[in-house]
Protein backbone atom coordinates (compact mmCIF):
# COMPACT_ATOMS: atom_id res chain seq x y z
CA UNK A 1 0.00 0.00 0.00
CA UNK A 2 2.84 2.38 0.81
CA UNK A 3 3.96 1.96 -2.78
CA UNK A 4 0.58 3.16 -4.02
CA UNK A 5 0.84 6.42 -2.16
CA UNK A 6 4.44 7.20 -3.00
CA UNK A 7 4.85 10.18 -5.27
CA UNK A 8 7.66 11.05 -7.62
CA UNK A 9 9.68 14.02 -6.42
CA UNK A 10 9.20 15.62 -9.80
CA UNK A 11 5.47 14.92 -9.89
CA UNK A 12 4.44 18.46 -10.89
CA UNK A 13 7.22 18.92 -13.46
CA UNK A 14 6.24 15.65 -15.10
CA UNK A 15 2.57 16.60 -15.23
CA UNK A 16 3.45 20.03 -16.59
CA UNK A 17 5.59 18.47 -19.32
CA UNK A 18 2.98 15.85 -20.16
CA UNK A 19 0.12 18.32 -20.51
CA UNK A 20 2.31 20.59 -22.63
CA UNK A 21 3.25 17.65 -24.80
CA UNK A 22 -0.40 16.71 -25.17
CA UNK A 23 -1.46 20.25 -26.08
CA UNK A 24 1.42 20.49 -28.52
CA UNK A 25 0.43 17.27 -30.30
CA UNK A 26 -3.23 18.27 -30.47
CA UNK A 27 -2.25 21.56 -32.09
CA UNK A 28 0.16 19.89 -34.53
CA UNK A 29 -2.51 17.39 -35.57
CA UNK A 30 -5.18 20.04 -36.11
CA UNK A 31 -7.56 19.03 -33.30
CA UNK A 32 -7.21 22.40 -31.58
CA UNK A 33 -5.26 25.57 -32.40
CA UNK A 34 -2.36 27.29 -30.73
CA UNK A 35 -4.89 29.71 -29.20
CA UNK A 36 -7.70 27.37 -28.09
CA UNK A 37 -6.66 26.77 -24.50
CA UNK A 38 -5.74 30.43 -23.96
CA UNK A 39 -9.11 31.51 -25.32
CA UNK A 40 -10.96 29.16 -22.98
CA UNK A 41 -8.99 30.44 -20.00
CA UNK A 42 -9.55 34.05 -21.03
CA UNK A 43 -13.29 33.42 -21.22
CA UNK A 44 -13.32 32.41 -17.55
CA UNK A 45 -10.95 35.17 -16.49
CA UNK A 46 -12.83 38.00 -18.17
CA UNK A 47 -16.41 36.95 -18.94
CA UNK A 48 -17.66 34.11 -16.75
CA UNK A 49 -16.55 34.23 -13.15
CA UNK A 50 -17.67 34.89 -9.59
CA UNK A 51 -17.75 38.61 -10.43
CA UNK A 52 -21.01 37.85 -12.29
CA UNK A 53 -22.59 36.07 -9.34
CA UNK A 54 -21.54 38.90 -7.04
CA UNK A 55 -23.42 41.39 -9.24
CA UNK A 56 -26.50 39.15 -9.25
CA UNK A 57 -26.49 38.85 -5.46
CA UNK A 58 -25.91 42.57 -4.96
CA UNK A 59 -28.83 43.39 -7.22
CA UNK A 60 -31.05 40.95 -5.35
CA UNK A 61 -30.19 42.75 -2.10
CA UNK A 62 -31.23 46.17 -3.38
CA UNK A 63 -34.12 45.22 -5.70
CA UNK A 64 -36.89 43.11 -4.13
CA UNK A 65 -38.66 42.48 -7.42
CA UNK A 66 -35.41 41.20 -8.94
CA UNK A 67 -34.80 39.02 -5.91
CA UNK A 68 -38.27 37.48 -6.21
CA UNK A 69 -37.65 36.69 -9.88
CA UNK A 70 -34.16 35.33 -9.13
CA UNK A 71 -35.59 32.82 -6.67
CA UNK A 72 -38.41 31.92 -9.05
CA UNK A 73 -36.56 31.86 -12.37
CA UNK A 74 -32.84 32.68 -12.16
CA UNK A 75 -32.27 32.43 -15.89
CA UNK A 76 -34.96 35.03 -16.57
CA UNK A 77 -33.72 37.26 -13.77
CA UNK A 78 -30.11 37.11 -14.90
CA UNK A 79 -31.16 37.79 -18.50
CA UNK A 80 -32.46 41.21 -17.41
CA UNK A 81 -28.92 42.23 -16.43
CA UNK A 82 -26.12 43.49 -18.61
CA UNK A 83 -23.85 40.45 -18.92
CA UNK A 84 -21.84 38.98 -21.82
CA UNK A 85 -23.65 36.37 -23.90
CA UNK A 86 -23.38 32.97 -22.25
CA UNK A 87 -25.13 33.36 -18.89
CA UNK A 88 -27.29 30.35 -19.76
CA UNK A 89 -24.38 28.62 -21.48
CA UNK A 90 -22.17 25.73 -20.44
CA UNK A 91 -22.90 24.59 -16.86
CA UNK A 92 -25.47 27.36 -16.50
CA UNK A 93 -28.24 25.92 -18.65
CA UNK A 94 -30.40 25.21 -15.59
CA UNK A 95 -29.52 27.11 -12.43
CA UNK A 96 -31.38 27.60 -9.17
CA UNK A 97 -30.62 30.06 -6.37
CA UNK A 98 -31.44 29.19 -2.76
CA UNK A 99 -31.76 31.90 -0.15
CA UNK A 100 -30.04 32.04 3.22
CA UNK A 101 -32.20 33.68 5.86
CA UNK A 102 -32.62 33.58 9.61
CA UNK A 103 -33.23 29.93 10.52
CA UNK A 104 -32.15 28.52 7.14
CA UNK A 105 -28.62 28.06 5.83
CA UNK A 106 -27.83 26.47 2.46
CA UNK A 107 -24.70 24.58 1.44
CA UNK A 108 -23.90 23.37 -2.08
CA UNK A 109 -21.97 20.20 -2.80
CA UNK A 110 -21.51 17.71 -5.61
CA UNK A 111 -20.69 14.37 -4.03
CA UNK A 112 -20.26 12.58 -7.37
CA UNK A 113 -17.98 15.07 -9.10
CA UNK A 114 -17.77 18.86 -9.14
CA UNK A 115 -20.94 20.31 -10.72
CA UNK A 116 -20.78 24.08 -10.42
CA UNK A 117 -22.68 27.00 -12.01
CA UNK A 118 -19.97 28.33 -14.30
CA UNK A 119 -21.63 31.49 -15.67
CA UNK A 120 -22.31 32.98 -12.24
CA UNK A 121 -19.42 31.51 -10.26
CA UNK A 122 -16.75 30.65 -12.81
CA UNK A 123 -14.70 27.57 -12.01
CA UNK A 124 -14.87 25.71 -8.72
CA UNK A 125 -12.18 26.37 -6.10
CA UNK A 126 -10.03 23.47 -5.00
CA UNK A 127 -11.87 22.86 -1.72
CA UNK A 128 -15.13 22.22 -3.57
CA UNK A 129 -13.53 19.48 -5.70
CA UNK A 130 -11.57 17.86 -2.88
CA UNK A 131 -12.98 14.45 -1.87
CA UNK A 132 -12.81 15.38 1.81
CA UNK A 133 -15.27 18.25 1.48
CA UNK A 134 -17.55 16.19 -0.75
CA UNK A 135 -17.56 13.22 1.62
CA UNK A 136 -18.10 15.21 4.79
CA UNK A 137 -20.58 17.83 3.59
CA UNK A 138 -23.12 15.07 3.07
CA UNK A 139 -22.75 13.45 6.50
CA UNK A 140 -21.72 16.27 8.83
CA UNK A 141 -22.43 19.64 7.22
CA UNK A 142 -22.50 21.43 10.57
CA UNK A 143 -19.01 20.18 11.41
CA UNK A 144 -17.75 21.17 7.96
CA UNK A 145 -19.31 24.62 8.21
CA UNK A 146 -17.73 25.02 11.62
CA UNK A 147 -14.31 24.33 10.10
CA UNK A 148 -15.05 27.08 7.60
CA UNK A 149 -15.82 29.34 10.56
CA UNK A 150 -19.62 29.22 10.47
CA UNK A 151 -21.52 28.19 13.58
CA UNK A 152 -25.28 27.74 13.71
CA UNK A 153 -27.63 27.12 16.58
CA UNK A 154 -29.54 23.85 16.69
CA UNK A 155 -32.73 25.50 15.51
CA UNK A 156 -31.21 26.68 12.25
CA UNK A 157 -32.03 24.27 9.46
CA UNK A 158 -29.08 23.33 7.29
CA UNK A 159 -30.00 22.46 3.72
CA UNK A 160 -27.37 20.59 1.73
CA UNK A 161 -27.96 20.61 -2.03
CA UNK A 162 -26.27 17.70 -3.80
CA UNK A 163 -26.00 18.41 -7.52
CA UNK A 164 -26.30 14.99 -9.11
CA UNK A 165 -28.47 15.74 -12.14
CA UNK A 166 -28.54 18.83 -14.33
CA UNK A 167 -29.45 21.64 -11.96
CA UNK A 168 -26.61 23.88 -10.87
CA UNK A 169 -27.20 25.49 -7.48
CA UNK A 170 -25.89 28.64 -5.90
CA UNK A 171 -26.64 30.44 -2.67
CA UNK A 172 -28.13 33.87 -2.24
CA UNK A 173 -26.31 34.87 0.95
CA UNK A 174 -27.65 37.26 3.58
CA UNK A 175 -26.78 40.90 3.26
CA UNK A 176 -24.44 41.92 6.09
CA UNK A 177 -25.70 44.42 8.63
CA UNK A 178 -24.68 48.01 8.12
CA UNK A 179 -24.43 47.86 4.33
CA UNK A 180 -27.94 49.05 3.54
CA UNK A 181 -26.92 52.34 1.94
CA UNK A 182 -24.21 50.88 -0.27
CA UNK A 183 -24.36 50.79 -4.06
CA UNK A 184 -24.65 47.55 -6.00
CA UNK A 185 -21.02 47.86 -7.08
CA UNK A 186 -19.85 48.40 -3.51
CA UNK A 187 -21.91 45.44 -2.32
CA UNK A 188 -20.70 43.19 -5.14
CA UNK A 189 -17.12 43.79 -4.05
CA UNK A 190 -17.90 42.14 -0.69
CA UNK A 191 -19.31 38.91 -2.11
CA UNK A 192 -17.06 35.85 -2.43
CA UNK A 193 -17.53 32.54 -4.28
CA UNK A 194 -17.47 30.86 -0.87
CA UNK A 195 -20.47 32.94 0.26
CA UNK A 196 -22.33 31.88 -2.88
CA UNK A 197 -21.62 28.20 -2.11
CA UNK A 198 -22.68 28.55 1.52
CA UNK A 199 -19.36 28.09 3.32
CA UNK A 200 -18.89 31.77 4.21
CA UNK A 201 -20.91 34.78 5.24
CA UNK A 202 -20.60 38.06 3.45
CA UNK A 203 -18.77 40.35 5.84
CA UNK A 204 -19.35 44.07 6.34
CA UNK A 205 -16.38 46.12 5.14
CA UNK B 1 -19.97 -0.83 -4.20
CA UNK B 2 -17.66 1.64 -5.80
CA UNK B 3 -15.89 4.26 -3.71
CA UNK B 4 -16.33 6.99 -6.30
CA UNK B 5 -20.11 6.48 -6.19
CA UNK B 6 -20.14 6.43 -2.39
CA UNK B 7 -17.98 9.35 -1.40
CA UNK B 8 -20.77 11.02 0.56
CA UNK B 9 -20.32 9.92 4.17
CA UNK B 10 -16.82 8.44 3.98
CA UNK B 11 -15.27 8.91 7.41
CA UNK B 12 -11.83 9.65 8.84
CA UNK B 13 -10.68 11.99 6.08
CA UNK B 14 -9.48 14.71 8.41
CA UNK B 15 -10.17 18.44 8.12
CA UNK B 16 -11.34 20.07 4.92
CA UNK B 17 -8.59 21.59 2.81
CA UNK B 18 -9.78 25.18 2.42
CA UNK B 19 -7.68 25.93 -0.66
CA UNK B 20 -9.52 28.64 -2.57
CA UNK B 21 -7.52 28.64 -5.78
CA UNK B 22 -9.09 26.91 -8.79
CA UNK B 23 -5.75 25.74 -10.17
CA UNK B 24 -3.12 24.87 -7.58
CA UNK B 25 -0.41 24.34 -10.22
CA UNK B 26 -0.16 26.43 -13.40
CA UNK B 27 -0.18 23.33 -15.63
CA UNK B 28 -3.68 22.43 -14.43
CA UNK B 29 -5.11 25.30 -16.47
CA UNK B 30 -3.95 23.64 -19.68
CA UNK B 31 -5.73 20.32 -19.10
CA UNK B 32 -8.88 22.18 -18.12
CA UNK B 33 -8.71 24.12 -21.40
CA UNK B 34 -8.15 20.95 -23.42
CA UNK B 35 -11.16 19.28 -21.79
CA UNK B 36 -13.41 22.26 -22.53
CA UNK B 37 -12.19 22.29 -26.13
CA UNK B 38 -13.02 18.60 -26.47
CA UNK B 39 -16.51 19.19 -25.08
CA UNK B 40 -17.01 22.09 -27.50
CA UNK B 41 -15.80 20.03 -30.45
CA UNK B 42 -17.64 16.84 -29.51
CA UNK B 43 -19.31 15.15 -32.47
CA UNK B 44 -22.71 15.06 -30.78
CA UNK B 45 -22.92 18.83 -31.28
CA UNK B 46 -23.85 20.37 -34.67
CA UNK B 47 -20.25 20.95 -35.76
CA UNK B 48 -20.07 19.40 -39.25
CA UNK B 49 -18.50 22.53 -40.75
CA UNK B 50 -15.94 23.07 -37.99
CA UNK B 51 -12.42 22.43 -39.36
CA UNK B 52 -11.14 20.27 -36.50
CA UNK B 53 -9.54 16.86 -36.78
CA UNK B 54 -11.24 15.87 -33.52
CA UNK B 55 -14.03 13.52 -34.56
CA UNK B 56 -15.06 11.88 -31.31
CA UNK B 57 -17.77 12.35 -28.75
CA UNK B 58 -16.45 13.85 -25.55
CA UNK B 59 -18.68 14.98 -22.69
CA UNK B 60 -18.62 15.15 -18.92
CA UNK B 61 -19.79 11.54 -18.98
CA UNK B 62 -16.54 10.44 -20.62
CA UNK B 63 -14.42 12.33 -18.12
CA UNK B 64 -16.47 11.01 -15.20
CA UNK B 65 -16.29 7.43 -16.47
CA UNK B 66 -12.51 7.70 -16.38
CA UNK B 67 -12.52 8.88 -12.77
CA UNK B 68 -15.06 6.23 -11.79
CA UNK B 69 -12.88 3.52 -13.35
CA UNK B 70 -9.86 4.33 -11.20
CA UNK B 71 -8.59 2.17 -8.40
CA UNK B 72 -10.06 3.79 -5.28
CA UNK B 73 -6.61 4.36 -3.77
CA UNK B 74 -5.54 6.18 -6.90
CA UNK B 75 -8.73 8.21 -6.85
CA UNK B 76 -7.55 9.65 -3.53
CA UNK B 77 -3.89 9.73 -4.44
CA UNK B 78 -4.21 11.94 -7.47
CA UNK B 79 -5.36 15.53 -7.30
CA UNK B 80 -8.42 16.59 -9.28
CA UNK B 81 -6.67 17.74 -12.45
CA UNK B 82 -4.13 14.93 -12.26
CA UNK B 83 -7.07 12.59 -12.77
CA UNK B 84 -8.16 14.68 -15.74
CA UNK B 85 -4.68 14.56 -17.26
CA UNK B 86 -4.54 10.78 -16.90
CA UNK B 87 -8.03 10.25 -18.32
CA UNK B 88 -7.74 12.68 -21.21
CA UNK B 89 -4.26 11.71 -22.36
CA UNK B 90 -5.29 8.07 -22.09
CA UNK B 91 -8.31 8.78 -24.27
CA UNK B 92 -6.26 10.42 -27.03
CA UNK B 93 -3.92 7.43 -27.09
CA UNK B 94 -6.64 4.78 -27.06
CA UNK B 95 -8.68 6.62 -29.70
CA UNK B 96 -5.62 6.68 -31.96
CA UNK B 97 -5.10 10.44 -32.24
CA UNK B 98 -1.62 10.13 -30.74
CA UNK B 99 0.62 7.28 -29.64
CA UNK B 100 1.98 6.75 -26.17
CA UNK B 101 5.46 6.82 -27.69
CA UNK B 102 5.08 10.26 -29.23
CA UNK B 103 3.47 11.60 -26.06
CA UNK B 104 6.39 10.21 -24.03
CA UNK B 105 8.96 11.59 -26.43
CA UNK B 106 7.37 15.04 -26.48
CA UNK B 107 6.98 15.00 -22.68
CA UNK B 108 10.71 14.35 -22.36
CA UNK B 109 11.42 17.35 -24.56
CA UNK B 110 9.27 19.62 -22.42
CA UNK B 111 10.63 18.13 -19.20
CA UNK B 112 14.15 18.98 -20.37
CA UNK B 113 13.10 22.41 -21.71
CA UNK B 114 9.90 23.58 -19.99
CA UNK B 115 9.98 26.90 -21.82
CA UNK B 116 10.00 25.35 -25.26
CA UNK B 117 7.11 27.11 -27.02
CA UNK B 118 3.90 25.46 -28.13
CA UNK B 119 3.11 25.30 -31.83
CA UNK B 120 1.11 28.28 -33.07
CA UNK B 121 -1.62 28.79 -35.64
CA UNK B 122 -4.52 26.63 -36.68
CA UNK B 123 -8.01 27.06 -38.05
CA UNK B 124 -9.79 29.90 -36.26
CA UNK B 125 -13.11 28.15 -36.82
CA UNK B 126 -12.07 25.68 -34.13
CA UNK B 127 -11.76 28.36 -31.47
CA UNK B 128 -14.99 30.01 -32.58
CA UNK B 129 -16.84 26.74 -32.04
CA UNK B 130 -15.32 26.15 -28.60
CA UNK B 131 -16.36 29.61 -27.40
CA UNK B 132 -19.76 29.19 -29.03
CA UNK B 133 -20.24 25.98 -27.05
CA UNK B 134 -19.43 27.85 -23.84
CA UNK B 135 -21.93 30.59 -24.67
CA UNK B 136 -24.74 28.32 -25.87
CA UNK B 137 -24.20 25.32 -23.58
CA UNK B 138 -25.46 21.82 -24.17
CA UNK B 139 -28.77 21.54 -22.38
CA UNK B 140 -30.08 18.02 -21.75
CA UNK B 141 -33.58 19.38 -21.16
CA UNK B 142 -36.27 18.30 -23.60
CA UNK B 143 -39.57 20.17 -23.56
CA UNK B 144 -41.80 17.17 -23.81
CA UNK B 145 -44.67 16.04 -21.64
CA UNK B 146 -42.70 13.56 -19.59
CA UNK B 147 -45.68 12.37 -17.53
CA UNK B 148 -43.87 12.28 -14.18
CA UNK B 149 -44.63 9.23 -12.08
CA UNK B 150 -44.31 11.17 -8.85
CA UNK B 151 -45.86 14.39 -7.60
CA UNK B 152 -44.92 17.05 -5.11
CA UNK B 153 -45.00 15.62 -1.60
CA UNK B 154 -44.83 11.98 -2.70
CA UNK B 155 -42.73 9.64 -0.60
CA UNK B 156 -40.16 7.85 -2.71
CA UNK B 157 -37.47 5.26 -2.19
CA UNK B 158 -34.13 5.46 -3.96
CA UNK B 159 -33.33 2.23 -5.78
CA UNK B 160 -30.21 0.31 -4.89
CA UNK B 161 -29.02 -0.59 -8.36
CA UNK B 162 -25.93 -2.64 -9.15
CA UNK B 163 -22.81 -0.51 -9.58
CA UNK B 164 -22.01 0.37 -13.19
CA UNK B 165 -19.17 2.06 -15.02
CA UNK B 166 -21.00 5.36 -14.64
CA UNK B 167 -23.89 6.61 -12.54
CA UNK B 168 -25.49 9.81 -11.36
CA UNK B 169 -26.93 8.19 -8.26
CA UNK B 170 -25.06 9.20 -5.10
CA UNK B 171 -24.32 6.02 -3.17
CA UNK B 172 -25.24 7.35 0.26
CA UNK B 173 -28.83 7.84 -0.91
CA UNK B 174 -29.31 4.28 -2.16
CA UNK B 175 -32.21 2.49 -0.50
CA UNK B 176 -33.15 5.65 1.44
CA UNK B 177 -36.62 7.20 1.66
CA UNK B 178 -37.25 10.80 0.72
CA UNK B 179 -39.97 13.26 -0.19
CA UNK B 180 -40.34 14.95 -3.57
CA UNK B 181 -39.97 18.72 -3.14
CA UNK B 182 -39.75 19.69 -6.82
CA UNK B 183 -40.92 18.06 -10.02
CA UNK B 184 -38.79 19.79 -12.61
CA UNK B 185 -40.42 20.89 -15.85
CA UNK B 186 -39.75 18.87 -18.97
CA UNK B 187 -37.50 15.87 -19.23
CA UNK B 188 -33.76 15.40 -19.07
CA UNK B 189 -31.53 13.25 -21.19
CA UNK B 190 -28.02 12.31 -20.18
CA UNK B 191 -24.88 12.55 -22.32
CA UNK B 192 -24.84 8.82 -22.81
CA UNK B 193 -26.88 5.79 -21.95
CA UNK B 194 -25.80 4.32 -18.64
CA UNK B 195 -26.27 0.71 -17.63
CA UNK B 196 -28.41 1.90 -14.73
CA UNK B 197 -31.00 3.59 -16.89
CA UNK B 198 -30.03 7.14 -17.91
CA UNK B 199 -30.16 8.39 -21.48
CA UNK B 200 -33.71 8.73 -22.73
CA UNK B 201 -35.49 11.94 -21.67
CA UNK B 202 -37.05 11.44 -18.24
CA UNK B 203 -38.34 13.53 -15.36
CA UNK B 204 -35.96 14.73 -12.69
CA UNK B 205 -37.01 15.42 -9.11
CA UNK B 206 -35.56 17.24 -6.19
CA UNK B 207 -35.91 14.89 -3.24
CA UNK B 208 -35.52 15.85 0.41
CA UNK B 209 -33.94 13.36 2.80
CA UNK B 210 -34.07 13.36 6.58
CA UNK B 211 -30.50 12.87 7.84
CA UNK B 212 -31.71 10.31 10.40
CA UNK B 213 -32.93 8.07 7.56
CA UNK B 214 -29.46 8.20 6.00
CA UNK B 215 -27.05 8.28 8.91
CA UNK B 216 -29.07 6.99 11.84
CA UNK B 217 -27.63 7.95 15.18
CA UNK B 218 -24.70 9.72 13.54
CA UNK B 219 -27.00 12.25 11.93
CA UNK B 220 -26.61 15.91 12.72
CA UNK B 221 -29.82 17.62 13.76
CA UNK B 222 -31.87 19.48 11.18
CA UNK B 223 -29.32 18.98 8.41
CA UNK B 224 -31.40 17.96 5.43
CA UNK B 225 -30.14 16.67 2.11
CA UNK B 226 -31.78 17.82 -1.10
CA UNK B 227 -30.69 15.88 -4.16
CA UNK B 228 -31.71 16.06 -7.80
CA UNK B 229 -32.54 12.53 -8.88
CA UNK B 230 -33.47 11.06 -12.24
CA UNK B 231 -36.81 9.24 -12.26
CA UNK B 232 -35.26 5.90 -13.18
CA UNK B 233 -33.49 5.86 -9.80
CA UNK B 234 -36.72 6.19 -7.80
CA UNK B 235 -39.51 3.89 -6.83
CA UNK B 236 -42.72 4.48 -4.84
CA UNK B 237 -42.70 4.02 -1.10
Amino acid sequence: MAEMFSYDDDREQKSAARVRALESLLIEKGLITGDTVDQVLKYFETEMGPFNGAKVVAKAWVDPAFKALLLEDPTAAIATMDFPSGMAGAEGEHMIAVENKPGVHNLIVCTLCSCYPWPVLGLPPYWYKDPTFRARAAREPRAVLSEFGLEFDDDTEIRVWDSSAQIRWFVLPEQPAGTEGMSEAELAALITPEAMMGVARVESP
Amino acid sequence: MKLQHNLGGVEALGPVNFEKRVFVEPWEQRIFGIHVAMMGLSNHLPIESVPTKFKSEWTWADLRKGAEAMHPFEYFKYRYYEKWLGGISGFFVSAGYITEDELEAKSKEYLASPDLPLPTGGETGIDEQVIKYLRVGDSPKRDIDAKPKFALGDKVLVKDLPPTDHTRLPGYLRDKPGVVTTVYDGAYTYFCETADGLGEPMPVYCVRFDPVDIWGEMAEGKAYIFADIFETYLTEL
